[in-house]
């Protein structure tokens, strides 16, 4: 098998995706490589750039910024990361059981192609965190989760080789559990900052 | 003997006025939503300062949109599950005129400033004497209706009405007790926390009953009917609804988390709103399962869409809520926006875009004619999706923001940024949710046009209940 799902195909995935569906669903890659050679690495960007936006600049939430003692920007971006490998594993796992109902594609490989590729603009836009001021973060992050949603509208009847009305309900299906992780993030988030771990808080 | 025609032509008279009180109620919303960013657009005219008019939107959306777009899909649905026509149409009539002209006075009152300051419960008590003879009405032609039925099990969607129907009647009556002073003042029954722990137990299962419970009744009738599939399962969608109806009614003190009001009551609140997620997620995976098996006929029919979403955001909204009721989560996220963008991913996202998807079905049936255009609901069902997303986003990021700014603390322990300093920093996100706010609204006036063209002045169509009697 010619599986070639790898870092050096960030290219292609960021800038033609539908070759990128394409190319995943005629390969189907094997789940240790797509999740090794690619989503690993990627899934590191997001707290790298979150370790030294908060450390250069602090948290800048509209007023003076928050500079937060090293060991708990370590805690809170390795935390981040850890979040974001299970987020990323579970909604290919979610996929998988999901597949059974709307007669998709139950490739392990595959639902991870897909949410690797999905979710790799995320990724690189959370260059963003480098200054990690609230508001334009949201204002950056917002298209690109747009154009996330979309691509994961368009991806998924190709990848998980369902047609287009199944993937369609499959699809929105897929965004009820990611609404619910990420939300199920926030509500982690902040339980751990009232709890002591993070910025020093009152509570 | 004569079978008699359904009597649909009060079901299109409530449909017009929930299109309308839609529309008025968003374009208020959107009002309050550019008084945060430019404070001074209320002109000095207090029925245009932001207490008033915020009340006056959560009125007019809560009770005039959501309020008549339910009874009128209870009206259409009660009597094709029992197969006759409506038990007293003359009082369901009247029941009309009375809602409106509550509705009418009601936001008026709230705009010459008369409030009870009971929040979702604002109307003072002249309109509260109105609305429970109205809801009584109501009780009457749906029940009566149901005892008339020619079918014998009583069908889920009726269920949920039922519920609907006296949950509500009670919860209004009993959190409305006050003693008159004047025509437009009084003063609850109940004192101090006592008040408190009523008004959330009332303003908690409105939302648990009203926009969860009124709703389902409308997704279990008009889901499988759009989808032309049977529900998913039958017993699971009984077990949710028993489940929903006895874990809902515990939830309201979660609303009075660290307040004056015992710490088992709060305690209490907390442990049954995270079991209501089983009964919730139950009718959401109802939901998905049912729209799963008729997938072809997303592509011709738009208002299938709008329930697919709605399902979507009803899960996150059922899984957000006992989510901030946890004490630990609550501490952080109480009286932040992180609590509006959560009211508003249910009533956006759910409640207005199940409507949305049911007025687009009833509407051609109504009119006896297809959809005036596909095409336009198609843009109206993009704008909705934005505009909701982008509300939920930018009260995350607010709400967020907020709570970490409310509890940062300087070295001697006293709170660091004060209320103005907030207030700047919450700026941008309130002119994000404007946008959203004008997305959404710009959406349901396609909408509008486009269910007034398919009407087009059309009598409401004749549809006979099936001849004959059926077990």
């Amino acid at each position: 098998m010619p599986a070639r799902f790898s870092l050096l195909s960030l290219g292609k995935i960021l800038f033609s995706p539908a070759e990128a569906f394409q190319a995943v669903a005629d390969e189907s890659p094997p789940a240790s490589r797509v999740f090794f050679r690619f989503a690993l690495w990627i899934g590191l960007l997001p707290p790298l750039f979150a370790y030294v936006g908060t450390t250069l600049f602090g948290w800048r939430l509209g007023v003076e910024p928050v500079f937060l003692p090293q060991p708990t920007v370590i805690a809170i971006c390795l935390a981040y990361f850890a979040a974001l490998l299970f987020g990323f594993v579970s909604s290919a796992v979610v996929a998988r059981w999901m597949a059974v109902t709307y007669d998709a594609s139950q490739s392990l490989g595959r639902c991870l192609a897909l949410m690797a590729i999905v979710g790799a603009p995320l990724a690189i836009g959370s260059i963003v965190h480098l200054f990690p001021h609230a508001f334009l973060n949201v204002l950056v992050l917002v298209p690109v989760l747009i154009w996330c949603m979309y691509l994961l509208y368009r991806g998924l009847p190709v990848v998980l080789g369902t047609g287009p009305n199944r993937g369609m309900l499959m699809a929105s299906a897929l965004i009820a559990y990611l609404f619910v992780a990420f939300v199920s993030l926030l509500g982690i988030t902040v339980a751990l900052w009232g709890s002591g771990i993070g910025p020093q808080i009152g509570t | 003997m004569t079978v008699r025609h359904y009597e649909d032509r009060v079901v299109t008279a409530f449909l017009y006025c929930a299109v309308f009180w839609a529309l008025l109620g968003m374009v208020a919303g959107v009002w309050v939503a550019a008084e945060l960013v430019w404070p001074t657009i209320d002109f000095g005219i207090p029925a245009l300062s932001f207490g008033r008019l915020r009340t006056a939107h959560t009125t007019l959306v809560l009770f005039g949109f959501g309020v008549s777009a339910l009874i009128a899909t209870a009206i259409y649905s009660v009597q094709r599950t029992s197969h006759v026509r409506l038990f007293a149409p003359g009082l369901a009539w009247a029941l009309f005129w009375a809602w409106q002209l509550a509705i009418v006075l009601g936001a008026a009152s709230i705009l010459a400033g008369w409030t009870s300051a009971k929040e979702y419960a604002e109307l003072e008590w002249p309109f509260d004497i109105a609305i429970a003879v109205a809801w009584v009405a109501f009780a009457v032609i749906f029940f009566g209706t149901i005892a008339r039925r020619k079918v014998e099990p009583i069908y889920i969607s009726n269920w949920f009405y039922g519920a609907l129907i006296i949950v509500v009647a009670m919860l209004h009556i009993v959190n409305s007790l006050a003693l008159p002073a004047t025509l437009g003042k009084s003063y609850s029954l109940f004192a101090g926390a006592q008040d408190a722990v009523v008004q959330w137990w009332y303003g908690h299962n409105a939302v648990g009953f009203l926009l969860t419970g009124g709703f389902l009744g409308m997704l279990y009738y008009f889901l499988p009917k759009q989808a032309e599939q049977p529900i998913w399962s039958y017993r699971l969608s009984i077990v949710a609804f028993w489940a929903f109806v006895y874990t809902y009614i515990w939830a309201g003190p979660h609303h009075l988390h660290y307040h004056a009001v015992p710490e088992w009551v709060q305690s209490l609140g907390m442990v049954m709103s995270l079991i209501l997620l089983a009964p919730s997620w139950a009718t959401m995976v109802n939901g998905i399962m049912t729209v799963a098996g008729a997938a072809k006929k997303l592509r011709t029919d738009p208002a299938l869409k709008f329930i697919v979403l709605a399902l979507a955001f009803y899960g996150l909204a059922t899984f957000e809520g006992p989510m901030l009721a946890i004490k630990s989560v609550n501490v952080f996220s109480h009286f932040t926006e992180w609590t509006i963008g959560h009211v508003h991913s249910g009533a956006l996202g759910w409640n207005a875009l199940i409507t949305f998807g049911t007025f687009y079905f009833l509407v051609p049936r109504l009119a006896g004619v297809p959809l005036y255009s596909t095409r336009l609901a198609n843009v109206h069902f993009w704008l909705a999706l934005a505009g909701t997303m982008l509300y939920v986003l930018a009260m995350w990021g607010a709400g967020v923001s907020q709570g970490v700014l409310w509890l940062s603390l300087d070295d001697l322990g006293e709170v660091r940024f004060s209320f103005n300093d907030v207030m700047a920093a919450m700026q941008p996100y309130y002119l994000l949710r404007l946008l959203a706010g004008l997305a959404f609204l710009a959406g349901t006036v396609l909408m509008a046009v486009n269910l007034a063209k398919t009407f087009a002045g059309r009598p409401t169509a004749v549809a006979m209940p099936p001849a004959g009697r059926r077990a």
